[in-house]
């Protein structure tokens, strides 16, 4: 248990998350708004990088899940855990922020185009791997099983992505990754960047704190498990069965 | 001592699970009737004009399937105690032919299960029978994807804390691929367009479950 606690816990990754967290403000709100949507095109700049960290973070956690059963060392199922909890916080966040969008501009909360439905259901998929992981307090085998669902899961991802061009429906197909190039303005484009770049700088910061706290997790759940001390406390005693002899 | 091979400790829990729905009858007198009353209770809910029942026809079938073959698929994660796990592996069978076995068994419901629904549906929603050379092929993939997914979803869940409750939270969303697969074969038959993409994605979504199947076999049998 000693060595899953720091003594001191870094305070950097705070830093790091709030100067991450101002830059894409500044240049969201700075960048000039866009010629069609006017001032909510800046809601783009959030949605964008978040949609993009649930991928990142679901990645993450398959490449963990994968090391994790080779190596079966528990670091790589914190950092599995943690990923995916970030995922599905950014994933909940790029939905919010879509249907924000949507009403503004579809004039709709939700509507059933493939994107949307298919990054709602990749949200479950994960809930559920977070889900799987409170069934047992045994961290081996909930480590196990995990991994396996944390592999398992990856195959949302293709299909939210392609879901654009494969369907074709109301979400729009990629503006930047295409072969003809972006068909932004380049002020955006590299707006655009900076958010994605500051949010995955904010991604490294956050799994630092997430996983230091899932190693003070696994220690209070070692310490409860190897806990001899009596079940009622000294407030019950022993019945004394000698008859007062 | 003799070793047994493979295929024959895979079939020794296949008929072991036969064995245990021709005793509990959970698939034949539960889910299938199940199923059946969800096709009933949909033109109800949403109005018995006969040209929307036939548009919907097809998709509510596929769906149907799914969440309650789903049901079947993972019966064995609340009918398979720890004790009866544990026995099993002292007996030394291979955990891979072990998830095979399952699988089997869990198609074999499935298949027929599919079966009397898409009567069902034909005589209930007088769905067009266009396209429908293709069902066996699409009936057979989607029974073989769920029951891959749902034995696999079973084992990772084993008898934690709600596990009876987990395991189809982890499968309905994962299948989403399949039902995808088999909507998506009759909309391109229907539109005279190839259907081949579909049907191979369903296959590839197929060897991709089982790969992880028998490959995490062992891990989630000791966890």
């Amino acid at each position: 248990m000693a060595t899953l606690v720091q003594k001191k816990s870094p305070v950097w990754p705070w830093i790091v998350m709030a100067i991450a967290g101002l830059v894409t403000f500044v240049a969201a709100m700075t960048v000039p708004p866009d010629a069609v949507q006017g001032q909510l095109s800046r809601i783009m700049y959030v949605h964008v990088p978040s949609a993009w960290l649930a991928y990142l973070s679901f990645g993450v956690t398959m490449i963990a899940s994968g090391i994790y059963l080779w190596k079966r060392d528990l670091e790589w199922d914190r950092r599995a855990h943690a990923s995916a909890e970030i995922g599905v916080f950014f994933t909940g966040l790029a939905i919010a922020l879509g249907m924000i969008w949507g009403k503004s501009t579809w004039g709709t909360w939700w509507t059933w185009d493939a994107r949307l439905t298919l990054t709602a259901i990749m949200f479950f998929v994960y809930l559920g791997y977070l889900a799987l992981r409170r069934t047992t307090d045994d961290m081996d085998a909930r480590a196990k099983r995990a991994a396996v669902m944390g592999i398992l899961a990856i195959v949302q991802i293709p299909l939210v992505h392609f879901s654009v061009i494969w369907w074709q429906t109301l979400h729009q197909p990629p503006s930047i990754i295409k072969p003809e190039g972006p068909d932004m303005d380049t002020v955006m484009v590299l707006t655009l960047l900076t958010a994605v770049a500051s949010f995955t700088v904010m991604y490294i910061a956050m799994m630092v704190k997430r996983v230091e706290l899932a190693r003070l997790e696994d220690a209070v759940l070692i310490a409860e498990q190897t806990n001899t001390g009596p079940a009622a406390g000294e407030a019950v005693v022993a019945p004394d069965l000698s008859g007062g002899a | 001592m003799t070793r047994t091979s493979f295929w024959t400790q895979a079939m020794a829990i296949t008929k072991r699970d036969v064995m245990r729905e021709r005793r509990s009858g959970e698939v034949l007198w539960v889910t299938l009737p199940f199923g059946a009353i969800a096709l009933l209770l949909i033109p109800i809910a949403i109005g018995t004009d006969r040209p929307t029942l036939r548009a919907i026809g097809v998709g509510m079938f596929w769906v149907i399937v799914m969440l309650f073959g789903v049901l079947i698929a993972v019966r064995q994660a609340h009918t398979e105690s720890q004790a009866q796990r544990d026995v099993v592996a002292l007996t030394g069978i291979d955990p891979a032919a072990g998830y095979v076995g399952r699988v089997i068994a869990s198609f074999m419901f499935l298949i027929g299960f599919e079966v009397v629904l898409a009567v069902v549906t034909v005589a209930l929603y007088d769905v067009p029978l266009d396209g429908w050379a293709w069902m066996p092929l699409v009936m057979v993939l989607v029974g073989a994807g769920l029951s891959l997914l749902g034995t696999l979803a079973a084992s990772i869940v084993s008898t934690g804390r709600s596990a009876s409750a987990l395991v189809p939270l982890l499968v309905a969303p994962l299948s989403v691929p399949l039902l995808i697969g088999a909507t998506q074969t009759f909309e391109a038959l229907r539109l005279g367009r190839s259907s081949l993409t579909w049907t191979l994605m369903m296959v590839i979504v197929i060897l991709l479950l089982a790969i992880a199947g028998v490959m995490s076999a062992r891990t989630l049998q000791e966890s």
